[in-house]
């Protein structure tokens, strides 16, 4: 188990470094931010002066190893635009987008389950064609829509809930509404199959022969077999939420990590790209790590291994 | 229900005034200004942004201000003169302190140029001041501007939309190595900072205490709100009071009920640039102006900017010194533009590379579109590619723009419009011509207003027979508005609160 352990958490390094490689370079492809920062006019003189101050013009490999250098020592480097800590700026936006994204798991969850569990107890009756329909409807809607209809119904309409920004549990409502509708409609339907197909295996068959209860049987039998992919789902699922908050905040002027990152994006302030994904990748796979470690928990014949 | 809140805060003014026999100032709840994006530093020198540059201008002032009538006016100055071709004067006001009261005098003045002039402090908009040499303190409160050439635009560098030209307290903005200022920020501005919670909101108060008077509207609040849907929700459900950045299909259901409409021409300038430093057809000068008269800007202004905007005549904003009314732009007339390219020897035209931006300036796609659409109709093949604006950049540094380029520019003054982009040589021209350049280097090289009209006069003649240009429109700055709200929107797209309040 400890070795088991060992093992993924160096995986998992791995990845980390890979990934900050990766986006090192990538965000690098398009250019650097020297002329989106200065006015128009400024002269080729200002433009190549600018660019030596920032170091910009230095080989790529040289800025690389500069960047791994400070890194390792905790230093993320500056921001271009804000002039501050890049990692702080990351870190200073992310209880938000954490509460948003748990706010919508925590939906999805307590929407999907029970309904999965219904579903696939109650086969091919009402309860299961409302969770094939919720899960569809989910599925296709694309969250930037979902989004503005919500906003011209609850706020321009009817006027019951703000529109934007951040403030009271009032502003989350309609965010994690829209966040929570794709990883409502996967979990649900992967649940509810996973729930069909444990709930004819053999050993439900030798359960309810024993006489079993049947709420026992879907409860603790059927359900703790079908959780195992589900799991896997849901932590892929916060990794999609966390990339969905990007679009959410941006539309609900939710003061998250997603709104910095697309504003980095397009204004190439590399620091700030650079800090926010390895946040992320450091955040996704330490969710794959547990994921990994509850399987255990879950399957006896895991935990020998 | 929305203005529930204000009437409140305004009856409880007049019965405390009321009370007291205090004369009443009319201290007015909460103004909510809607802009895309927050804000990136509170230090006027650090940013290159607009909507950082409208928060800061509540906090700060410059010496220099623009009045309801576009001019140029006196804000921390008072007067100024040219001593010499080669130093401006400036007067200051006697009577100023900053919010944390520090004086102000010659001395923030200076301190104020030389930080964003030294290298060391990296200020992106350096090239905006970079001409001036020199501050030099004359007295208490006169200072002299210093210049290696005459520097005819000064005005313009010293005014609230150059943006390192806003005054900091020296004192204060030198603590914790400039970190204090650029976080928690102190000008002598109408509006003293309270809060910054970032991409949420910044929070201003009223300085009772204002030079220019204390404003009518008690705080203020700047939210960033991206997506224009989410703004005009915001609008019309009372949330915020000016929504910037509005599209003009939107203007029409603003403009009844609650919610008004306030629309300006910008300074900014919609053209299209035509590439004669390769060898292409619009190496011809009757190419160029077949392009001018094949494209019809009145149709596109009309269908794409619901005919808002100004239409202009040549690449120079209509508000700009030395534009001339009489000036006229090329009529569309296709006709006409055949029987040009014919002359050319492109009877049957020819394909040619369109380049610009998606998305950057309002509706510059669908006009770029529009525009290549028209050309077709004479027979010019015009292949349109957009860039992501990071791309653009790197193209354009590597002289890269070619054939009809859709590039934006802004400036108030021939110096700043056409002798960037037109003179031989410099790194945005793609144009030369021996005779333009030396009326350009005249214009730049004399402070006499009545000299520099009758150079850009000239100028402005070869420029229409040359046609290195398409121009099109100043495209206009649309703001929706709480319909109880008076204020006036800028078209150097700077937002002024100093005189904005509302009607009840």
């Amino acid at each position: 188990m400890l070795a088991f352990l060992v093992i993924r958490i160096c995986y998992a390094a791995v990845v980390v470094f890979g990934v900050s490689l990766a986006v090192f370079f990538l965000i690098r492809i398009g250019g650097d931010p020297t002329t989106l920062f200065l006015p128009p006019e400024a002269s080729a003189e200002d433009i190549a002066r600018f660019r030596h101050v920032m170091g910009f013009d230095r080989p790529l490999p040289v800025q690389y190893l500069d960047f791994l250098h400070r890194a390792l020592q905790g230093d993320f480097g500056h921001s271009l635009r804000y002039d501050q800590p890049a990692m702080a700026l990351v870190l200073e936006r992310a209880p938000a987008t954490l509460a948003l994204s748990g706010l919508a798991l925590a939906m999805s969850l307590v929407i999907a389950v029970p309904l999965a569990i219904l579903a696939a107890a109650y086969r091919g009756t009402v309860v299961d064609r409302i969770s094939l329909l919720i899960s569809l409807i989910g599925q296709s809607f694309p969250a930037f829509w979902l989004a503005i209809m919500l906003i011209l119904l609850f706020s321009e309409t009817w006027g019951i809930l703000p529109p934007s920004g951040r403030g009271g549990f009032e502003h989350l409502i309609m965010p994690s509404i829209v966040l929570a509708t794709y990883s409502t409609a996967i979990i649900t339907r992967l649940l509810r199959s996973s729930m069909i197909e444990a709930l004819q295996s053999d050993y439900v068959r030798t359960a309810r022969g024993k006489g079993v209860s049947e709420p026992r049987i879907i409860l603790k039998h059927a359900l703790r077999n079908a959780a195992i992919p589900t799991i896997t789902v849901i932590g892929l699922q916060v990794g999609a939420l966390l990339g969905g908050a990007v679009i959410t905040e941006e539309v609900f002027a939710y003061p998250g990590v997603g709104r910095l990152a697309i504003q980095a994006i397009a204004n190439r302030d590399f620091t700030v790209v650079q800090a926010f994904v390895l946040v992320m990748a450091v955040t996704i796979v330490s969710i794959n790590l547990l994921v990994d470690l509850s399987y255990a928990a879950l399957d006896p014949r895991l935990r020998g291994k | 229900m929305r203005h529930f809140l204000r009437r409140g805060a305004l009856a409880a003014a007049l019965a405390t005034s009321a009370m007291t026999g205090m004369p009443v100032l009319a201290q007015q709840g909460e103004l909510v200004v809607a802009q895309q994006i927050d804000a990136y530093s509170m230090d006027p020198a650090k940013h290159s942004a607009f909507p950082t540059a409208n928060i800061l201008f509540q906090i700060y002032d410059a010496l220099l201000t623009q009045n309801e009538n576009g001019e140029i006016v006196g804000a921390l100055a008072t007067s100024w003169s040219n001593p010499d071709d080669l130093t401006w004067r400036f007067k200051l006001r006697e009577d100023v302190t900053f919010h944390n009261g520090e004086p102000f005098n010659a001395q923030a003045v200076k301190y104020t140029f030389d930080r964003a002039l030294d290298p060391d402090f990296k200020a992106p908009y350096y090239s905006r001041i970079s001409a001036i040499k020199g501050v030099e303190i004359v007295d208490e409160y006169t200072v002299d501007f210093k210049t290696e050439k005459p520097f005819p635009t000064m005005l313009l560098t010293l005014y609230e939309a150059s943006f390192p030209a806003l005054i900091v307290p020296p004192a204060y903005a030198a603590e914790e190595d400039g970190a204090k200022i650029a976080a928690t920020p102190v000008g002598t501005g109408p509006y003293t900072f309270v809060e910054w919670l970032k991409d949420e909101r910044v929070v201003l108060k009223a300085n009772p205490d204002y030079w220019g008077g204390a404003p009518a509207i008690d705080t203020v609040i700047f939210r960033p709100i991206k997506e224009t849907r989410t703004r005009i929700a915001e609008l019309k459900s009372g949330g915020v009071s000016i929504a910037a950045d509005i599209p003009p299909e939107d203007v029409p259901a603003l403009e009844s009920g609650d919610t008004k409409v306030a629309i300006v021409p910008s300074d900014f300038l919609y053209f299209f640039m035509l590439d004669t430093t390769r060898e292409t057809p619009l190496q011809d000068k009757r190419v160029r102006q077949a392009i001018n008269h094949a494209i019809d800007v009145d149709a596109i202004q009309e269908a794409l900017l619901g005919g808002l905007g100004q239409r202009i005549a040549l690449t120079l904003p209509t508000n700009a010194f030395g534009y001339d009314e009489s000036w006229e732009p090329y009529a569309y007339d296709p006709e006409k533009a055949k029987e040009l390219l014919t002359e050319a020897g492109y009877p049957d035209g020819f394909s040619i590379k369109m380049m610009s931006r998606k998305g950057r300036f309002l509706k510059d796609a669908e006009i770029v579109q529009a525009a290549a659409g028209f050309l077709q109709q004479v027979g010019i093949n015009a292949e349109v590619e957009f860039l992501e604006p990071g791309v653009w950049g790197q193209v354009s540094e590597k002289k890269g723009r070619e054939g009809i380029v859709f590039p934006g520019w802004s400036g108030r003054d021939p110096n700043l419009v056409w002798f960037p982009i037109l003179k031989s040589g410099l790194y945005q021209s793609y144009f030369s011509n021996t005779e333009l350049d030396a009326l350009l280097d005249a214009g730049a090289a004399t402070l006499d207003p009545e000299e520099r009209l009758d150079i850009y006069g000239k100028a402005a003649a070869i420029i229409k027979e040359e046609a290195p240009h398409v121009p099109l429109i100043q495209p206009p700055l649309i703001y929706a508005l709480d319909a109880n709200l008076e204020w006036t929107p800028r078209g150097d797209g700077m937002i002024d609160l100093r005189h904005a309040e509302f009607a009840d």
